[in-house]
């Protein structure tokens, strides 16, 4: 446990500066865009931005991610690093219209 | 029609670094007490909330012979829960106990928070706290615990822990301080069915065993989870035995 603790200290100040940032706005139930591409291997930080006046959830099972975006609201969603292949996900409160996909490509 | 976009982002988790000193504080102490007796299998939680989310969850617990113990004991936790925000998810739970030696009877209430002190993905690890406070239905027994949650994602495998120390007291115990642990490796087949191996300890108890999980979803924002798991003692004082299930409906 107190290498647990020690663990912590050392690990605590890793900075996420300097990780890509995507911007993704959520529009009449729609993901614009619906298609991300992003580089395998790297952290990126989609900045979801929800411009409905009602709440969506972006979920993906495949990316491990589940986050609810109120209404006029936005929200940070951390996804990679990831080898490549595609990712689908979509919007929890309206499945059939907010669909996308993140696709991960080898550079 | 455009909408201007609120400029405070949704709340996100308080910062990493912030809770570092009670983080660090916390995983030092748990070397230093007596490790938990009773029954430690349980629920492994995991660090994140789900915002907007409410939950009804059944536990169900039977652990087979085990020394200073009642035999073929039964627990069981009746709970509802939602979420607080971005970050807080509150539960309450009644807790009920069936043995050889008692027949069906209500053990005690329990009040839990979890708090979400990460965002997912952003850190080396997942790290959030749980709080609970429970009160024994019959006997002047309290019990409060806190546990670091933290979890690391490895491509489709997750690694969970669950640090728990915990104080007791009342007039009917002796003031102690215990703690546990809890540990899952899980691997996300697919959201229907996920395996995993599980490991827990504490004073009387060091088990594993092997676990299922997964979630059937029964409409929007509308799902089940479930859980299952036969964890073996590995040593003298450990139940032979425990069978640990969950079904929790979220909406």
């Amino acid at each position: 446990m107190m290498v647990l603790g020690l663990g912590l200290v050392l690990f605590g100040h890793y900075s996420v500066a300097g990780t890509p940032v995507i911007e993704i706005e959520i529009k009449d139930h729609l993901f614009f865009p619906a298609t991300i591409e992003i580089p395998a291997n790297t952290k990126v930080k989609l900045l979801v931005i929800n411009r409905d006046l009602t709440a969506e959830e972006f979920e993906s099972y495949e990316l491990n991610r589940e986050k609810v975006i109120s209404g006029n609201r936005k929200a940070v969603i951390f996804i990679g690093p990831l080898p490549p292949g595609e990712y689908p996900f979509f919007g929890e409160f309206y499945p059939k219209t907010a669909q996308g996909k993140v696709v991960v490509i080898d550079q | 029609m455009s909408h201007a976009i609120a400029p405070s982002v949704t709340s996100q988790p308080l910062r990493f670094s912030r809770c570092l000193p009670l983080l660090s504080l916390l995983c030092v102490s748990i070397s230093n007490y007596s490790m938990a007796d009773g029954s430690v299998v349980d629920k492994i939680y995991h660090p994140y909330v789900d915002a907007l989310e409410q939950e009804l969850e059944f536990r169900a617990i039977h652990q087979d012979d085990q020394p200073e113990a009642e035999d073929n004991l039964q627990l069981y936790r009746f709970g509802y829960g939602r979420a607080f925000g971005d970050s807080w998810f509150g539960e309450v739970y009644l807790i009920g106990k069936k043995s050889d030696e008692t027949g069906f009877q209500l053990e005690a209430y329990e009040l839990e928070a979890k708090w979400q002190i990460t965002e997912q993905g952003e850190y080396w690890a997942d790290w959030g706290l749980l709080m609970e406070l429970e009160k024994e239905s019959h006997e002047n027994i309290w019990e409060f615990s806190t546990g670091i949650l933290v979890e690391k994602e490895w491509g489709q495998w997750s690694g969970t822990a669950n640090l728990v120390v915990t104080q007791e007291w009342g007039s009917d115990i002796k003031d102690e301080i215990e703690s546990s642990a809890g540990l899952q490796m899980r691997y996300r087949l697919s959201r229907w069915l996920e395996p995993a191996l599980e490991f827990y300890t504490g004073q009387d108890t060091r088990a594993i065993g092997p676990a299922l999980m997964g979630n059937i979803k029964t409409g929007i924002r509308k799902s089940l989870h479930w859980e299952t798991g036969i964890i073996f003692g590995i040593d003298e004082d450990s139940p032979n035995m425990t069978l640990r299930g969950l079904i929790e409906y979220e909406f």
